[in-house]
Parts: C-alpha cells; sequence; structure tokens
C-alpha cells in the first residue's frame, strides 16, 4: 500500500477501497505442525489471495486492470477466467499470478449444491436427541460478537469468537509460553477480579438477610443494603476465598475461564478423569457445540455459503415435487482397505469427505467401487451421493457429511441429464382392467331411441350438452 | 494383506494339482511389477542353498515359489492380451474347462491378478487425503499425485518439536524410543538439519543421546534392540539362539510351512 503522505484523504481513502486495491493475503492454513514434507503446490484448504475476474474481451488482451497486461497464452484457456495475484510488481518487475479456479470453481460447485452451513455436534452427544440435527450458524442468538462484559460470561455457551485460546488444543509448549507470557502478569488483575466477585456476592447475601427479615417482621419492602465495594473487600479474605476454591473446581475453572475469556472446554470422560484426578468427574458438561472441537477461526460459516437452511422441496418438471434433494456424483478418491485410518475417501464438489458411513449399499461386501481400485473405469470410479451436512471446523476446513444417494433418485437425476437408455416418463406398466366391457357401436337408431324415451330423467334433450357424451362422469 | 498370502498358498497347491503349464514372463502384465516385491518377505528363515531339481511336493526355496508364482498369473494366457484392449479383468482369459476346479481355479487367478494390479496402482497414488481437503484436477494429476522426493529439505521438521511438546531432554534419557528417534541406524546423532530444533534444543538431545550411550543402556551403533524388533526390517534380523537348542534353530521352514530339510 502506499503511502498517503502527500495525498489528499480522498485519495487516500480511494486508493485502500476494495475498488482500487486487492486486499492483502490472509496466512495460510493451519495445517498440521509436526507434518514432515513440503508440499507447497497442493491446494489449499482455503483460499489465501482475492481471486479476480474479467470480461472476455478484456481477457482477450490481456486486461485485467492490473499494472500491466497479463500474458495471453496461460489466461485465455479457461472456461471461467480467474486470476490470482501474488504480487502486483515484483522485483523483476513482472505480475506474480496464479490460475484462481482451483479455488473459484470450487466455491461456484460448493454453491450448486445448495446446502446450509450448520453448527457442528458430536456424533454421539447423548444431548441430541433434544437438539435439532441442523442448527444454521446465521441463528439471531449465536451469531454475535458483540457483548458487553456481563454479557459475555452469560453467552459464554453460545458465543463463536473468544480472546483466550481453546486450552485443549494448545500443544504443552504452547500451553507453558501462555502461562508465562500472558498468564502470570495478570496475577493482580485478577486479584481485583476476585475482588469484584467477591463485593457482588457480599452484596447480595447482605440483601437476602434484609428480605428475609423483612419476611418475618411482616414488612411489604425491605431496606436495600448498599453495595459493597470492591475496594473494600481486604487481601486476606481474597487469599482466603483463593485457598476455599482449590477445593471447589468447578468454580475456580469458570471464573479462570471468565477472567481470561477461554474458550469452552469439553470435561474428560468419566473413564479417563477415574484414573487422574477424582475431582475432574464432577466437572459439569458445556452445551456448547465448540466444547469438543474449539471454536472455528473464521466466523462458523467462512462465507462458503449463506443459506439458513435446507427445508425446501425440489420441483422435477415431470414428477413433481421430490422427497429429497437431488443427488451428486462424487469421484472415489480412495478405496476401503480394513484396519483404522482405512476408510474410504469421497470428493463431493472440490471437497474431501468420508464415504458414505454405516450400513449402505455402497458398504455391502459386493461392492466393489468402494473397496478395490478398478484401472479399468473411465474417468475414475464414482458414486451418487447426497451431501446432508456441512460444518466449518475449528481449522478452517469445511466437513461434510454424505450419504449414499437413493436408486431411484439416482435415475431421475441421471433422466434429467439424459443419460438413461429408455425414458422413466411413461413407461410404468399399466394396470390391467379387470371388467373389459364389450363396445356396442353407436348406431343412429340407439342415438333416436335415447332421444325418444323422454320420460327418464337422464334422457337427452336436444339442446342440451348432456346428449354429446361430453360430461363423462 | 495376509489374508491374500493364505489365499496365494492354496491358489498355489490348485494350480499345481491342476499342472498348469509354465508360460513366458512378459514384461507389460501386471505380473511384472511384483518382481520387485522381495521374496524374503515370505521367508521366515535364512536364505539356504535350495536345488531346483528338488521335486515339486517338498516345494523348496524362494525361487520355486517365485515361479510358481507366475506361473499362476501368467497361465490365464488370453487376460495378458485382454489388458491392452481394456476389457474388464474379471471375465479373464476365457479359457473354460469343463472340470469345475479348473474353472475355480480360474476364477482365482483372475481375482488375485485384478487385487495385485489395484495394490500397485494405490501403492503409486501416495497423495494422503485429509477431510477437509480442497482438490483441483490439477491435485490428481501425475505431479501431485506421486510424491514429492525425500530429499533433506523434505525431511526438516517446520517447528523446534522440544519447544513445541515442551519437555526437557535431559530429563529423558531413560526413553529409548526418544533416544532412537534422535540417532541415525548406524548410531549417530542427526544434525540439526534433519531434527529441525533450534541450537540450545539440539545441544540438549544430543547430551541426551550421549548421556544414555555413555551409561551403557542403550547401544551405540545401532538402534535399541527392542525398537528393531518392532521395526519394518525385523524378519532380516539374525537369529540369535541358546547354545543347547542350535538343531531346532537350523530347521528352516518355507513359505508354506513345510521343512525344508
Amino acid at each position: 500500500m502506499a503511502s498517503t503522505r502527500g495525498m489528499s484523504p480522498g485519495a487516500a481513502l480511494l486508493r485502500t477501497s476494495r475498488m482500487f486495491s486487492l486486499p492483502a493475503a490472509i496466512p495460510s492454513p493451519p495445517g498440521n505442525k509436526f507434518e514432515i514434507g513440503n508440499s507447497r503446490t497442493v491446494t489449499e484448504a482455503y483460499p489465501t489471495h482475492q481471486v479476480i475476474t474479467t470480461f472476455d474481451s478484456s481477457r482477450d488482451r490481456g486486461d485485467w486492470g492490473l499494472k500491466r497486461p497479463l500474458p495471453l497464452k496461460s489466461t485465455t484457456g479457461t472456461t471461467y477466467p480467474m486470476v490470482k495475484v501474488k504480487q502486483m510488481d515484483s522485483i523483476e518487475q513482472i505480475t506474480d499470478f496464479a490460475s484462481g479456479t482451483q479455488h473459484g470453481l470450487t466455491l461456484k460447485k460448493f454453491q450448486a449444491l445448495n446446502i446450509p452451513i450448520s453448527t457442528p455436534s458430536e456424533l454421539n452427544d447423548p444431548s441430541r436427541v433434544l437438539r435439532p440435527a441442523q442448527r444454521s450458524v446465521f441463528e439471531a442468538d449465536t451469531d454475535v460478537t458483540a457483548f458487553s462484559p456481563d454479557q459475555k460470561i452469560q453467552e459464554a455457551e453460545r458465543r463463536w469468537k473468544f480472546t483466550g485460546p481453546w486450552l485443549a488444543g494448545m500443544t504443552p509448549g504452547e500451553f507453558k509460553e501462555y502461562l508465562t507470557k500472558t498468564v502470570r502478569p495478570k496475577r493482580a488483575e485478577f486479584r481485583k477480579f476476585i475482588q469484584k466477585k467477591l463485593a457482588a456476592q457480599k452484596t447480595e447475601a447482605a440483601n437476602r438477610e434484609l428480605q428475609e427479615q423483612a419476611a418475618l417482621r411482616g414488612d411489604a419492602v425491605a431496606a436495600k443494603q448498599k453495595p459493597f465495594k470492591p475496594e473494600s473487600i481486604s487481601d486476606e479474605e481474597v487469599t482466603e476465598y483463593l485457598r476455599q476454591l482449590r477445593n471447589d473446581n468447578q468454580v475456580l475453572y469458570d471464573l479462570v475461564g471468565q477472567f481470561l475469556d477461554l474458550a469452552p472446554l469439553k470435561p474428560p470422560q468419566a473413564a479417563e478423569a477415574r484414573v487422574q484426578n477424582s475431582l475432574m468427574i464432577n466437572l459439569r458438561a458445556t452445551d456448547s457445540p465448540y466444547g469438543a472441537r474449539g471454536p472455528p477461526i473464521t466466523h462458523p460459516s467462512a462465507g462458503i455459503s449463506y443459506l439458513r437452511t435446507s427445508a425446501y422441496l425440489d420441483n422435477h418438471p415431470i414428477y413433481g415435487p421430490q422427497k429429497s434433494h437431488p443427488p451428486v456424483e462424487a469421484r472415489v478418491l480412495k478405496p476401503r482397505r480394513g484396519g483404522l485410518g482405512n476408510d474410504a475417501k469421497v470428493g463431493v464438489a472440490g471437497f474431501v469427505a468420508d464415504g458414505p458411513l454405516g450400513s449402505t449399499h455402497s458398504n455391502l461386501k459386493n461392492a466393489t467401487l468402494m473397496e478395490k481400485f478398478d484401472p479399468n473405469i473411465e474417468g475414475g470410479a464414482k458414486i451418487w451421493v447426497n451431501v446432508d451436512k456441512a460444518t466449518v471446523d475449528s481449522t478452517g476446513r469445511i466437513q461434510l457429511t454424505v450419504n449414499d444417494a437413493k436408486a431411484t433418485d439416482v435415475l431421475i437425476a441421471k433422466e434429467l441429464i439424459g443419460e438413461v437408455s429408455e425414458p422413466i416418463f411413461g413407461s410404468a406398466p399399466v394396470r390391467q382392467q379387470q371388467k373389459s366391457f364389450k363396445r356396442i357401436a353407436m348406431t343412429a337408431e340407439r342415438l333416436r331411441g335415447r332421444y325418444m324415451d323422454s320420460s327418464s330423467p337422464s334422457a337427452p334433450t336436444m339442446s342440451g350438452s348432456s346428449g354429446y357424451g361430453l360430461d363423462k362422469e | 494383506m495376509s489374508s491374500s498370502r493364505q489365499f496365494l498358498s492354496s491358489a498355489l497347491r490348485q494350480s499345481r494339482a491342476a499342472g498348469q503349464s509354465t508360460a513366458q514372463f512378459s514384461t507389460s502384465s501386471p505380473a511384472a511389477a511384483i518382481r520387485n516385491i522381495p521374496t524374503t518377505s515370505f521367508q521366515n528363515a535364512p536364505r539356504t542353498n535350495n536345488n531346483n531339481t528338488s521335486s515339486s511336493s517338498s516345494s523348496a526355496g524362494s525361487n520355486q515359489y517365485k515361479s510358481d508364482m507366475f506361473n499362476l498369473l501368467n497361465s490365464g494366457s488370453g487376460s495378458r492380451n485382454n489388458r491392452r484392449g481394456g476389457s474388464d479383468d474379471m471375465e479373464g482369459g476365457g479359457q473354460r474347462s469343463g472340470s469345475g476346479s479348473v474353472g475355480q481355479s480360474q476364477k482365482v487367478q483372475e481375482l488375485l491378478q485384478s487385487e495385485v494390479t489395484a495394490n500397485n496402482y494405490l501403492r503409486q497414488m501416495k497423495r494422503r487425503w485429509t477431510n477437509g481437503d480442497v482438490y483441483a484436477p490439477r491435485d490428481l494429476g501425475a505431479y501431485e499425485m506421486k510424491g514429492k522426493p525425500a530429499g533433506a529439505m523434505a525431511q526438516m521438521p517446520k517447528v523446534d518439536v522440544v519447544d513445541e511438546l515442551g519437555f526437557s531432554p535431559l530429563d529423558n534419557y531413560r526413553n529409548f524410543s526418544l533416544i532412537s528417534d534422535y540417532i541415525t541406524p548406524f548410531g549417530r546423532i542427526r544434525h540439526s538439519k534433519e531434527t529441525g530444533l533450534r541450537p540450545v534444543n539440539q545441544r540438549k538431545i544430543a547430551k541426551m543421546v550421549r548421556r544414555a550411550i555413555g551409561m551403557g543402556i542403550h547401544p551405540s551403533v545401532h538402534k535399541h534392540p527392542e525398537i528393531l524388533k518392532a521395526s519394518a526390517g525385523r524378519h532380516l534380523l539374525p537369529l540369535v539362539v541358546p547354545k543347547g537348542q542350535a538343531a531346532a534353530a537350523n530347521k528352516t521352514k518355507n513359505f508354506d510351512g513345510e521343512d525344508e530339510h
């Protein structure tokens, strides 16, 4: 960004606006720190540079609105013009750019799935039966970041953004560094925090006592004790309270979490806790969906989809409203092999996900597509799936839950794109009539006879439309 | 893979019983790929000097086994030609003879062949897919899928492991897997280019290794034997037996579990 010295304020504003500048690159996605291996050319889990596009006519001239035209050979081959600019003007006096289709088209493909982003939930969470299966990340009570300090504490179970870290996701070295660099300097502040808490507790206790006394005396309204000041709490009282807290883990953890604004943590399982420390068993479970895996590093939707629900019906032009959304083809990236870590992986809309789990038809023994690699399949093995759920995890990656599509849905989807050999519509077998009436040909005499016999109520009149056989009742 | 090993031996017996003729080796068939499989993985004894003239019933040695396996795969001669046309593996050579056992062994051969092909292709696809990864057509191409060369640059970790894990190396001098991790297979302490540690931690780790070796609780020229026993090369370890049982130890067994002598 050019320095704003010698520039008018308006010019400075325009220079830094989206219209005239590209935003700075964000840090690359956090991966496994301990992983060995350089993979600098592999597609990243989310884009770190802005993807730009241009008109077709401009693209043919190399004009992308940048400092210099881009070479035509590498930019005019694709259907969709997409480019990422790494450096507008490098030391070698070129514009360092790369193709942006890997992320741009992934976004298009994902949005074509029409699925909303949901808050994550554990598979074996016992409270899941009470909560709905899919909860949008844009719900008004959870999609808030502006809180007053008191609200912050109240809403800890529902927030997604925290200033403090998620302790379970820190490595031991990181944790030690956090303690020495961030936590230790805050000891005096913590004592003041405790003073405030104690003052509030004292006031509350005093008020309650006055109310009880008033109730005993029979007064309607009790005198209100004026609130205690935090400064009135002495150091010894604070120290004594801290000593008491050592025996009450739940309250201690709550206070520390509030003070440091830590993300909620799922307490250890009863089995693990019994081994280490019996006091751990009595910790309260957290309601927050981020307790198990950590809060997200982006907005819970990661900005990839703004849909709130998938509760809509797809209308087929011939077959009418469909019960389930149309299936999509998924590529089998890795077949299933027995053992740990050998689940089948499929790729849907450019994202890698676990193959359909459970007892679905692609997990049966005779289903060879997911079981074994077959080099003879043209274009690679593909299966038809429905994407049920999409969530954003604590590393910014999109996690999809994928299920096998029903055979009828697959057939209908194939018919719509013309991949079935015989049309399905109109091919249902006609039910045989049980009684076949012998057809008597209408003769002039019979017709006349109907008009002659005018006494019966159903006899047609000459001028009425009833005699023409138009109304079949 | 262990299930397919048992599979192999029964298939071998069947083919021998059915009297399959030998066939010429082809360089383009999938069988050619399996020549790279070390035959010692099918042995559980040190190599003995075998005569190929020994009777087939006693099935001696690795060479006989290897040739039998090639015979098994190549005896469906039609399948070799079909491979180029890209027809379905499962249909196979079409040598339909009347007897049920030959038909069965045909199917077994085809299954085996396709299994070997599939495994060979999978071994070449080195990309590890994690949930949430994004892939474009480029990531399925040859350059990305074949895996990057394992050079020194690739092996260096991005973070200082001792700092991240927050442990004191010198307090862990009794941790044999830790010591063995930081020495080469010949017992030399690894350079910081390989360990990725900053100088302070590199010195601490080196001191830890020197302490364990100096105390005599860890070998100085190779990794700890318990770790070697669990490693991938355990079948190559020398067989050391107590004095009285030398005769029993010399009785080697071949792949089928039959005694060789």
